[in-house]
């Protein structure tokens, strides 16, 4: 519909077209310089870390809100959604204050990767437990049962039974995690100070190149960014749906 | 009214559906379509309805040609095998539905929402969502719903299907009272042929898109045209090239006159003995006995005893 | 059923306090530590008040736009599948994974002044960039798939019999579709209707880049907060994220409601 391609397809064209504008060669130097590499280091591994944790802390979620009855659950529930609904800006700036330099828990962390990184746990933790959590609703204990029946411990069950089953849908919940945190700006460029080479993220960078005009080598690191997301999206689906294959 | 068909034949892609199929619906009637999965009679009952188009043929009610005419100017009730509740509608907003499409006066409405929830038994479920009824009280809405609108033909795709045992027993009966007190041409899509039989005035039996045979139920049953036919209503056993239905050969005692098998099972059914055979090439089949004849030979599993035709039965060509 | 060990549920616990629970309550303190007579004040500043008209325009036009594009979609992916929808079905998800800043860069790129279309939209006097079509258009992109994706899979769950079964009702076409096919889909619409407007007010990257971020002119809600911060007028921005804040709890509790309706209404169904 002209509606879809006004929107998206013609912006998007207009960006490869932008990011080739030079050639190949003004790519390719685009996507080396030093500041660039460095904020992309920083941004992959940030981002990494964090989605990583929040799996195993989505997944531990999950199971707390599907497998476990006690006083206040539904606003935990309701709670986990809350980094969906809350503008990525109100997040960076109280993160910012809560942890920075005016910090009333004395814990300053502006312009470290902890800081990034605690800043992309907040937006990333609904990822993986929304993810999770319908799977495991549908879960029967039959699989579960039959195996303790056997003799096996619940660690046992959980390691060789439970957490096989989830995985694809951990997978895929920790790669949407992932692919949305390279490309986070608001909730990280406050706490992350902003400094080239030391605590830049990929998208404040791109931002400062496009407003010192240099739009060619904005739209280049642009297209390597989302081609980073795209790799990971497809990386992670592909593993979770080779692995729900094998299962099912 | 009477439905009439006329060489209808339809295709999904490269696979043939229905092919040439052809028959006339007498006014009145309760006639199933019954055929294994894949046989075409779900398509050709939606072919009907209207709801799926035609390659080719053409579709008649009471004589008016209606292959172009869209669904909802055909004048039928359609009820499908999942019922398709209007979920979120209650229960009389669902039989009003069609009746407030009509435009019909609210009062004339509720009066005839009223009568027909009446008649299907639902009268205390008015207010209900579907979601909170069983699945035989879904149906009798979709029932009621479909009647709703007066049509002069009801086509009911598999409609017992998804109930279990004893729901579906009584609603069978059920729905052939009422078809027979309305006096509505009726088409039912069923594969089990048990159904078929019970509830039908005539069968018209479909394979793989042809029609293979119509005919009353003991026409059929009793008059297979051909094997497909014989196999698909019952069960059978073949003696000497010939096939029999388990009523139609007895058992005797070994050393008489008939083929040789060994006993393996001896099922009491209530009603009838069943008695399970072997023959010598290891095919197994069953003997149906009356309380009688079980009574006096006393088949016991490991039993040697030979098995054949009972004199009055007819060979079939 | 046993369940599952207390210091699990513990740790979770702590863990999600001290992760959202702990900046939720300091933003309300921060906004709230001068009193009621402050924070009254504040909401009266100017550009604020500015910002939240102008979001609210940008609202009122984004959101509708994309939840008819949405259904729309929707319905023709489900009801009329070709090879040509499934590419759409792909495409519609390519703005999730898109990053802000990003997607106002590549319609900076493409209806900018000195962009493709820029001269051709100059001409017919219209401006992108810098006002509120270029708002709206970053609003649209990011918020895009949103209604499809909750519409789509529930779509697919009901099949169409219901709608069949109205055509033998003697229904037309259009009756069908405003009496069954979207009051079937209604809670699914809310659901996506509520994330798409939260999505909107809430974005910040994108409306940064296409906006200018010129108070009292461009600057949404969300742009103000930002703007206040980088001036150390923190207080004045906590107030705006308050504001901000309500809406997002708001938004949780229709989600909440929209989820449960939906899941009744389909208890049967799966």
């Amino acid at each position: 519909m002209l509606y879809l391609s006004l929107i998206v397809l013609i912006p998007l064209a207009a960006l490869l077209t932008n990011a080739f504008n030079g050639g190949l060669g003004s790519f390719w130097r685009a996507i080396t310089q030093t500041e660039a590499i460095d904020a992309l280091r920083l941004t992959l591994l940030c981002s990494l870390g964090a989605a990583l944790l929040n799996a195993v802390a989505g997944t531990a979620t999950a199971w707390i809100l599907v497998r476990d009855r006690f006083v206040g659950q539904g606003v935990l529930n309701a709670i986990i959604d809350l980094p969906f609904a809350l503008p990525t800006v109100v997040a960076g700036v109280t993160f910012y204050t809560l942890y920075g330099p005016l910090s009333p828990v004395h814990v300053n962390v502006t312009g470290t990767w902890i800081g990034i990184t605690l800043a992309i746990m907040f937006v990333t933790l609904p990822f993986t437990v929304r993810s999770v959590q319908p799977v495991l609703e549908s879960l029967t204990f039959n699989a579960e049962a039959a195996a303790a029946t056997l003799g096996a411990s619940s660690a046992h069950v959980f390691r060789t039974i439970t957490l096989p089953t989830l995985m694809p849908s951990i997978l895929t919940g920790t790669g949407l995690a992932f692919a949305r945190a390279i490309g986070e700006y608001g909730s990280v460029v406050f706490i992350s100070n902003n400094l080239p080479y030391r605590s830049e993220v990929a998208s404040s960078y791109i931002f400062s190149l496009s407003t010192s005009g240099q739009t060619n080598a904005a739209a280049s690191v642009a297209v390597l960014l989302l081609f980073l997301a795209l790799v990971v999206l497809a990386v992670f689906n592909l593993t979770s749906t080779r692995l729900a294959r094998r299962g099912a | 009214m009477s439905i009439s068909l006329n060489g209808i034949t339809k295709h999904f892609g490269k696979d043939v559906v229905l092919s040439e199929v052809s028959d006339e619906v007498p006014q009145g009637s309760l006639t199933a379509l019954l055929g294994p999965s894949g046989s075409g009679k779900s398509t050709l009952l939606r072919i009907i309805a209207g709801l799926t188009p035609l390659d080719a043929g053409h579709v008649e009610l009471n004589g008016r040609d209606v292959t172009d005419v869209a669904p909802r100017h055909r004048n039928i009730g359609f009820c499908f095998q999942d019922y398709a509740p209007f979920r979120h509608l209650s229960v009389f907003d669902n039989v009003a539905y069609g009746l407030k499409v009509q435009r019909v006066p609210k009062e004339r409405r509720k009066r005839e929402v009223e009568e027909l929830l009446g008649l299907v038994r639902l009268e205390a479920f008015a207010d209900r969502y579907p979601r909170q009824l069983s699945g035989g009280q879904r149906q009798r809405m979709a029932l009621a719903r479909a009647l709703a609108i007066k049509p002069e033909v009801l086509l009911l795709d598999e409609p017992f299907a998804a109930l279990d045992a004893q729901v579906r027993g009584e609603l069978r009966t059920w729905v052939r009272n009422l078809q027979r007190e309305l006096g509505i041409t009726t088409i039912l899509v069923t594969h089990d042929q048990g159904e078929a039989m019970e509830v039908a005035d005539r069968i018209v039996i479909l394979n793989s898109g042809r029609i293979e045979q119509v005919g009353a139920p003991h026409q059929v049953y009793d008059n297979p045209s051909n094997e497909f036919v014989q196999g698909f209503l019952g069960p059978t056993t073949t003696l000497d090239g010939i096939t029999y239905r388990p009523h139609e050969i007895s058992l005797g005692l070994s050393g008489d006159r008939g083929t040789p098998v060994r006993v393996t099972d001896v099922v009491r059914l209530g009603f009838e003995v069943r008695v399970v055979v072997e023959d010598a090439t290891g095919e197994s089949s069953w003997v149906q006995l009356t309380h009688d004849e079980a009574r006096q030979l006393d088949p016991q599993v490991g039993d040697s005893a030979v098995v054949r035709p009972r004199s009055e039965v007819l060979i079939f060509r | 059923m046993k369940r599952p060990p207390k210091l699990l549920r513990l740790g979770v616990l702590v863990y999600v306090s001290i992760l959202i629970g702990a900046p939720l309550i300091f933003l309300f303190q921060q906004a709230f530590r001068r009193g009621w007579g402050a924070f009254w004040a504040a909401l009266h500043d100017q550009a604020m008040d500015h910002a939240l008209i102008l979001t609210a325009k940008v609202a009122l036009i984004a959101v509708p736009l994309n939840v008819v594009f949405g259904v729309g979609l929707s319905l023709w992916i489900v009801r009329r599948p070709s090879r040509l929808t499934r590419i759409l079905d792909r495409l519609v998800d390519v703005p999730l994974a898109i990053s802000p800043i990003i997607v106002g860069l590549i319609l900076e790129l493409a209806y900018a002044q000195n962009g493709w279309f820029g001269p051709a939209i100059a001409k017919l006097g219209w401006h992108v960039m810098f006002s509120l079509p270029g708002i709206v258009m970053a609003s649209v992109f990011v918020s895009l798939p949103l209604v499809s994706r909750q519409v789509i899979p529930l779509l697919r769950l009901l099949g169409d019999h219901q709608e069949q079964t109205a055509a033998t009702l003697g229904a037309s076409p259009t009756r069908i579709l405003f009496t069954v096919t979207l009051r079937s889909i209604a809670w699914a619409v809310i659901y996506g209707v509520t994330l798409t407007l939260a999505r909107v007010i809430g974005e910040y990257g994108a409306v940064l880049v296409v906006s200018g971020n010129i108070a009292l002119l461009t600057q949404t809600l969300t742009l103000n907060i930002g703007a206040n911060f980088d001036n150390y007028n923190a207080y004045q921005g906590f107030v705006g994220s308050v504001v901000l804040a309500l809406v997002s709890i708001a938004v949780l509790l229709v989600l909440s409601i929209a989820r449960q309706r939906e899941r009744r209404r389909s208890e049967y169904l799966a």
